[in-house]
């Protein structure tokens, strides 16, 4: 999908993603500013919203300087398209979509432009989980802690990763991820499902996981 | 993907459990699946299934609270973005861009 198609994806409001993407205080009033061209309500708007697009950017891409990178590409592209914002779901959910469809669009530049994302994001045979799902050796000794969780998304296989930070991270439903991966419904869920199987397998060895990038972490 | 509507969740075999799993945890809109009274009986005579549920709600669950751990990009990024914006106002007035 195209930058175009954002624009049509906005007139749905969803509120699942409006309860978890809350209007932030201030925010209404910098966006009305921004979009007359008031130089400190845009700075403000980066300000409220800089990390979490950094974070989806370098959760995306797993790397610090391409997801720097599309963090500024993310906000020029804002501030040419801010007019176009409607207020018919909430601005961040906006933000993340076009922030989202131009990680996409950088990824297919990369590589992935002349076949379809849906079959270049299905990993090979030996990234794929283990048949054996089941058994007992590959069950998690019990509770799973977030740092530990961030390292195992790190290793995934872009394909799985992406589903798996849009639909159980970023919140987005499996028809929208359809929409911005251009593939089927199904495809999403099998994908999402291949992830968390993944991700057991990776968590159950985490002293195996590399270490990620360094950053500098906010835990709100 | 699987259809559950004749699903008989009683009789199922593991396997078919596996190749239904994907549609059942996307059918739940928010409950958890290990306590889906539909699967009660299932789960507790495949204890490895009832294992696997757990694990894969316990990964879903942890992973919501990674919205809220963020990372903070460098200073160099706003310092681009200002410097571009600066550029594209070309012959118009200057823009200040301090964050």
């Amino acid at each position: 999908m195209g930058l175009q198609g954002l624009q049509t994806m906005q007139t749905k409001p969803n509120a699942g993603l409006f309860k978890r993407n809350p209007p932030i205080a201030g925010e209404a009033e910098a966006i009305e500013r921004a979009k007359n061209g008031d130089p400190d309500a845009f700075s403000k708007l980066y300000s409220l919203h800089k990390r979490r697009v950094y974070t989806l950017c370098l959760r995306m891409l797993g790397n610090v300087s391409e997801a720097e990178d599309m963090t500024q590409e993310a906000f020029l592209h804002l501030f040419r398209k801010l007019g176009s914002f409607r207020g018919e779901s909430a601005f961040s959910t906006w933000l993340h979509r076009l922030t989202v469809n131009l990680v996409l669009m950088h990824l297919r530049k990369k590589g992935l432009q002349l076949v379809s994302l849906e079959e270049t994001i299905n990993p090979s045979e030996e990234d794929a989980p283990k048949r054996d799902f089941g058994s007992r050796d590959t069950q998690l000794a019990g509770s799973v802690d977030r740092v530990t969780l961030e390292r195992a998304v790190a290793s995934l296989p872009p394909g799985y990763r992406m589903v798996f930070v849009l639909h159980d991270v970023e919140g987005f439903e499996h028809n929208e991820i359809a929409t911005m991966l251009e593939c089927s419904t199904g495809n999403s869920k099998s994908q999402l499902h291949k992830a968390r199987l993944k991700l057991r397998e990776l968590l159950r060895h985490p002293d195996q996981l590399p270490e990620l990038e360094s950053s500098r972490e906010v835990v709100q | 993907m699987s259809d559950l509507s004749n699903l008989d969740f009683d009789s199922m075999t593991p396997a078919e459990f596996e190749q239904y799993l994907p549609e059942l945890f996307a059918s739940g809109e928010g409950g958890k699946l290990s306590e889906d009274p539909r699967l009660a009986t299932f789960l507790s005579a495949n204890p490895d299934c009832a294992a696997l549920v757990r694990d894969l709600e316990t990964i879903a669950d942890t992973a919501k609270n990674l919205l809220v751990s963020e990372q903070e990009p460098s200073d160099s990024v706003w310092s681009n973005i200002a410097n571009k914006l600066q550029q594209q106002s070309g012959d118009d007035e200057p823009v200040d861009l301090s964050e």
